[in-house]
């Protein structure tokens, strides 16, 4: 092993007074690349070897603040700019609502950043390639002696020179450390290859199964299998097998009541008029008479239908018999149809054909108006003006 | 024992120390009378609050000797007379509560039988708030304290004589016995003179609240004495800085303790929005209260806590000496903050007074007095006790 | 019985040397476990079974498996979690508050208690997440950007929790972990076996007990002592504020955070103490956990139990005095009223049997310890218990009124729970070392330098 490089020269101590001297002895001695291991944290080492307290202390100060400012602000900024929500009554900067959270993430930031500085930026860990690793001075020193470790990297180092040092200091024993051979990795060494294919497979296969099955098994799978029945869903509980069916007989819509006269030629009894014929009514019925009843009885009623023979012309209004008409009488004619008149009853809702009835009544004065009728009509008009 | 004998020998302290006491004393009392004659109203309040200062740094004096023991700490013992001298002022809070018990009509609404029969609420609460009971009650307490007092330092002393472990033994049984007992006497002052200036408003933290302060305010009148006396010499050589970190870590942690009590009740208040329990706070926070009670926060809490978080700033004697002088006025003026709003109930008092700041002149003189008068007799390192060795030794 | 009050007790007895630690530390993971073991495992896994089989019902049929209602909507999801939270509490308070407060006598148990607070934790953060009616779903309660432009109710002590006890866990496996550092080295060198030695200097990361590396190290140990002691002060108080932000007669008290803090750390304890009766025997570390450490203990049980008998105390007295008839009327019902039979269990458990610990004798008898300690672990669930079930089952307006009955769901869940506890206690027995071998090495007589300068930077 002779071209293996010295690392350092290591002594092994058995009491902590002699490695507390050794190390005073050492730093007096001006070597500068020592350490010193023990199994346990000894008092007042870190004065025998020269070294002050360690400053991890502001590493924790710094992210512990800085965690504490950013989670506040973004409390803040969450609940005061981005979405206001009144919650409990609480303003929307609540600021003492905010503190626990706050210190909990001042701690967190605090807690991880010190740990994780230590380790990595002080210990610079991890590392077991270390030549101290796996040597017999290691397993003694992590057991119950106490050692002293010279590096050869030092200025002032000469292995004579130090193993004399060292066994004036009273080691009972001490090692040469070299350091470790440098490990040689094939790149495309079967077993790696095998390792990686086996490591991709298991990762694409539970990433599959994960994302694809495990998300949507029962119950975790967002409520889409609901036991109520969907549209056009087909269901086992009736005889045909399906889900969606008619209304059940005599269901009537909402708003609508049924007409008690529907099918009967000559009701007995009728509906009466519920409307008062004002201006807007009558207009109303003037519009829905030309445009639905007008064709077949004429624009005023007279019967003189504009379908010119094409289809049976209705008769005229102006007869005695339909001027003598209840209202009710007319309203079911318009409803239910008479001789060749169909149904209108899907055309004109049942407010319209009132409107129309009292338009009827209208154009029924006006064809057999009287002399007292005309200075009615104009004293009429005149307070209409008037109104 | 060479080393206990080496480093202290008994001095007295020199007469400069008792000027000083009598001079402030005497100021004090002057002042203080003057107060009473001009307007009483104010100066019951006022000297409420210093009379509840000057039973913090007594009662919790006490409660630090008997925390040694309970505890079985060695670190404290070579300083722990000066605590038992502080105590030595608890018979005193009989005689000086005097004034308060001649006042209770201007403190306390509840003393008035007018107010009480207005109120179905406070009728339920009269048969603890009436002031026969009330007077009872404290003077009961105060005794109870001093009986304790006198318990544990008898035994103190007499070990400084008499090397004999089984006084230490018995202190430790008395100590514990003290603990309980302490914790529902110091709630009672807490409800009795401060909680019930408001009487219809409650708290039930409100006891350990005054418990915070009254500790930290004692530990920072044990470590400024402390660091006095040994900048001087009076103390035992051996006592070194490890000593004043771990007082500093203690004041320190007391610092968040109380910061902690004080946000959870304030916090719990606020968030459960009910009239019944926030018109305290908004008593706090009306006019020139707001800024009183965010220089408490800041002083109470903050600088403290930054003042005292470094291992420099705990060993550093100086630096110790102004934050022990600083807890001692913030905690004056976190008792001013609890109690003097509740005077201003009809018109809202916003100024200070010269009224509000002669009292405190008075109880440090007394303080002062006490303390002097107890070294004449008494040693100040307790030389016979079996912790003083390893408590000199202490080191990190 | 004298004590000599000059000399500091020994904390470890019997005169063992460093080596001959190392060897009754490391032998449980050494050997092959015997019959007991396995007897013991197989029992906790048995228990921990029946807490998967509840589960998995209230995950497949939904929370009412168990038996809330209203009004009382919180039943023994929330009781669990508060008193598991609680135990968890002893450990973080014996690893960090006692090494601040440089109670030397901590490190024989300071492993055991922070992986009890750890395991603690686990089965405490399986409550809140179970209660929900989409467990799933938990990781909305974070906060992250989505479509609807929501955020996580920061203002809601519920969401508080979710961060302090994240917070808690976390911490407290960093805490653990940067001590078993240097115990994974020790494992590492002493390590026979190819696979143990590959695991250990993973583990360990290869810690080589440089001074210079323990210099930081104890720095760090200390700062995370000092971050985890008001930490397990807020983690507790937000937890207490679950209940105190409200508003209902019996949780709306400002003493809740130290009373449940001081409450939590009562539980912990006694739950420590009984693990460690058995741990001691079983493992042989009678000279390691001594007497004097269960006497210690003991004592923090009574101030502990003492402080939680004052919160009784505090909330009765001021409940007469606010004068307020709900406050009143909360504090009759839950001494007289349907619940009077779980207060009553309570006051007895927590603030009379401890009593007894007033007394040296009955602090180191292991019978009477170990009769306290289970009362005090039944009393503080049961406190929980009632402080829920008491203020909700009398609502504002009697029509509301209830009565909460637990289910067969709810009784297995907790019985999983207590199963999860010690089974992972148990594994943790074998796989890693039970006492910290660093810290125990450097108290043994001996241990440290004979002489101190004067003043030194510590």
């Amino acid at each position: 092993m002779a071209n293996k490089k010295l690392y350092s020269l290591a002594a092994l101590f058995k009491t902590p007074d002699e490695i507390i001297n050794a190390a005073k002895k050492t730093t007096a001695a001006g070597y500068k690349k020592f350490d010193v291991n023990t199994p346990y944290p000894m008092h007042g080492m870190d004065r025998a070897m020269g070294m002050g307290q360690s400053k991890i202390g502001f590493v924790t100060l710094f992210f512990g603040l800085s965690g504490a400012t950013f989670i506040f602000l973004f409390m803040w900024w969450c609940y005061a700019v981005s979405y206001n929500l009144v919650v409990g009554g609480k303003p929307f900067f609540a600021a003492p609502a905010f503190i626990p959270i706050t210190f909990e993430i001042t701690v967190l930031f605090g807690a991880i950043s010190t740990v994780v500085g230590m380790i990595a930026v002080y210990f610079k860990l991890p590392d077991n390639a270390h030549p101290l690793h796996d040597t017999e001075y290691m397993k003694a020193v992590s057991a119950d002696k106490y050692g002293l470790v010279i590096e050869a990297e030092d200025e002032k180092f000469d292995k004579a020179e130090v193993t004399e040092f060292l066994k004036k200091l009273g080691a009972y024993k001490i090692d040469s450390i070299y350091f470790p051979e440098p490990e040689k990795y094939r790149m495309f060494a079967p077993k790696f290859i095998l390792f990686l294919i086996v490591v991709a497979a298991l990762t694409s296969g539970l990433t599959y199964v994960t994302l694809n099955k495990l998300m949507y098994i029962t119950p975790f799978d967002w409520m889409d299998y609901q036991s109520k029945l969907s549209a056009q869903e087909g269901s086992s509980i009736f005889a045909n097998g399906e889900g969606m069916r008619p209304p059940v007989e005599g269901t009537i819509a909402r708003g609508y009541m049924p007409y008690p006269y529907k099918g009967e030629a000559n009701p007995t009894q009728v509906l009466s008029n519920p409307t008062i014929p004002t201006k807007p009514i009558l207009d109303l019925g003037k519009r829905k008479f030309l445009t639905f009843c007008s064709p077949c009885h004429g624009n005023f009623g007279n019967g003189d239908s504009r379908l010119q023979g094409q289809f049976p012309s209705g008769p005229t209004l102006h007869s005695e018999k339909i001027i003598n008409y209840p209202d009710g009488r007319i309203y079911h004619i318009i409803t239910d149809g008479q001789n060749a008149m169909p149904s209108y009853a899907r055309q004109i809702t049942r407010d319209e054909r009132w409107a129309i009835i009292d338009y009827i009544r209208v154009l029924q004065r006006a064809e057999n108006a009287k002399e007292s009728d005309l200075k009615l009509a104009n004293k009429e008009s005149v307070s209409n003006v008037q109104n | 024992m060479s080393k206990i004998e080496s480093g202290y020998t008994k001095e007295n302290l020199p007469l400069s120390v008792q000027k000083i006491g009598m001079i402030l004393a005497g100021i004090g009392l002057v002042l203080g009378v003057a107060g009473f004659l001009v307007n009483s109203y104010r100066a019951s309040y006022a000297y409420l609050v210093s009379y509840l200062f000057f039973l913090s740094i007594a009662v919790g004096s006490l409660f630090l000797v008997a925390l040694e023991y309970a505890a079985n700490a060695d670190w404290s013992t070579p300083f722990r007379r000066i605590s038992e001298f502080f105590a030595a002022a608890l018979p005193l809070l009989l005689i000086f509560v005097i004034p308060l018990f001649f006042n209770t009509g201007k403190l306390f609404l509840w003393s008035h039988s007018s107010y009480i029969h207005s109120d179905s609420m406070l009728e339920a609460k009269s048969a603890y708030l009436n002031t026969p009971f009330f007077m009872v009650r404290v003077i009961v307490i105060i005794l109870i304290w001093c009986a304790f007092y006198w318990l544990i330092t008898k035994n103190s002393r007499k070990q400084d004589s008499v090397q004999d472990q089984l006084l230490t033994k018995r202190n430790i049984t008395i100590s514990v016995i003290f603990m309980p007992i302490f914790a529902v006497t110091i709630t009672l002052i807490a409800v009795d003179w401060i909680m019930s200036l408001e009487s219809k408003w409650f708290s039930t933290i409100f006891g350990v609240y005054l418990f915070a302060g009254v500790v930290w305010s004692s530990l920072a009148a044990l470590t400024l004495t402390a660091l006095i006396l040994k900048g001087k010499g009076y103390l035992h050589s051996a006592i070194g800085k490890d000593h004043f970190y771990s007082l500093g870590t203690l004041m320190f942690a007391f610092t968040v303790f109380w910061g902690y009590i004080a946000f959870s009740q304030y916090m719990l208040v606020w968030y459960g929005n009910l009239p019944d329990e926030t018109f305290w706070y908004m008593q706090r926070w009306d006019g020139g209260w707001k800024l009183i009670s965010l220089l408490l926060i800041v002083t109470h809490f903050i600088v403290p806590f930054f003042g005292l978080l470094s291992y420099e700033a705990k060993t550093n004697f100086k630096r110790l000496k102004f934050m022990s002088i600083w807890i001692l006025c913030v905690h004056f003026l976190d008792l001013y903050w609890l109690i003097i709003p509740s005077m201003s109930r009809t018109d809202h008092i916003y100024s200070f007074s010269w009224i509000d700041f002669v009292y405190p002149i008075f109880f440090v003189g007394i303080l002062i007095l006490v303390f002097n008068k107890m070294t004449e007799k008494t040693n100040l390192v307790p030389v016979g006790d079996p912790k003083l060795e390893r408590g000199l030794n202490f080191h990190l | 019985m004298s004590i000599d009050y000059s000399k500091e007790i020994t904390l470890v007895q019997g005169n063992l040397t460093m080596a001959e630690l190392d060897n009754a530390i490391a032998r449980p993971m050494d050997e092959r476990p015997g019959k007991k073991y396995f007897i013991a495992l197989a029992f906790t896994t048995s228990l921990l079974l029946l807490g998967i089989i509840g589960v998995s019902l209230t995950f497949y049929y939904g929370i009412g498996e168990w038996g809330n209602n209203q009004p009382v909507a919180w039943g023994w999801g929330i009781t669990n979690f508060v008193f598991w939270v609680g135990i968890a509490h002893a450990g973080t308070l014996i690893s960090a508050i006692l090494y601040l407060l440089r109670q030397k006598w901590r490190t024989g148990i300071s492993r055991f208690a922070e992986a009890m607070t750890i395991f603690a934790v686990i089965c405490a953060g399986i409550f809140p997440i179970i209660h929900t009616g989409r467990p799933w779903l938990a990781g909305y309660l974070l906060p992250y950007p989505n479509s609807h432009h929501l955020w996580p109710n920061f203002i809601s002590p519920l969401i508080w929790d979710v961060f302090a006890v994240s917070t808690y866990f976390i911490v407290s496996l960093m805490f653990w972990y940067t001590g078993l550092i240097p115990d994974f080295a020790v494992l590492r060198d002493r390590a026979t076996s190819k696979i143990k030695k590959t695991v250990y200097s993973l583990f360990s990361l290869g810690w080589k007990f440089s001074n210079r590396d323990w210099r930081h190290y104890e720095k760090t140990y200390m700062i995370l002592a000092g971050l985890a002691t008001p930490l397990v002060l807020s983690v507790h108080s937000v937890v207490s504020f679950d209940f105190a932000a409200a508003i209902l007669p019996g949780w709306h008290s400002t003493i809740f955070p130290p009373y449940f803090v001081a409450g939590a750390i009562f539980s912990g304890f006694a739950m420590v103490v009984t693990a460690l009766i058995f741990m001691r025997k079983v493992f042989n570390l009678e000279n390691v956990i001594t007497m004097d450490h269960l006497d210690r203990m003991n004592k923090i049980i009574l101030l502990t139990g003492s402080m939680v008998g004052y919160a009784y105390l505090m909330e009765f007295f001021i409940s007469w005095y606010s004068g307020i008839p709900t406050e009143q009327y909360q504090a009759i019902n839950r001494a007289f009223g349907e619940y009077a039979w779980g207060y009553w269990l309570t006051v007895a458990c927590n603030a009379a049997f401890p009593q007894l610990f007033w007394f040296r004798k009955f602090r180191r008898s292991i019978p009477v310890m170990f009769f306290v300690v289970i009362m005090v672990n039944v009393g503080m669930w049961m406190e929980r218990f009632v402080i829920i079930a008491s203020s909700l089952h009398r609502d504002f307006l009697p029509s509301s009124w209830g009565y909460f009955r637990p289910t067969l769901v709810d009784f297995s869940i907790l019985i999983g729970s207590f199963g999860l506890f010690f089974t992972l206690v148990l594994l943790f027995s074998r796989t890693l070392p039970v006492v910290t071998m660093s810290e125990i090495k450097a108290v043994v007589e001996g241990a440290q330098p004979s002489h101190h300068e004067g003043d030194h930077n510590g």
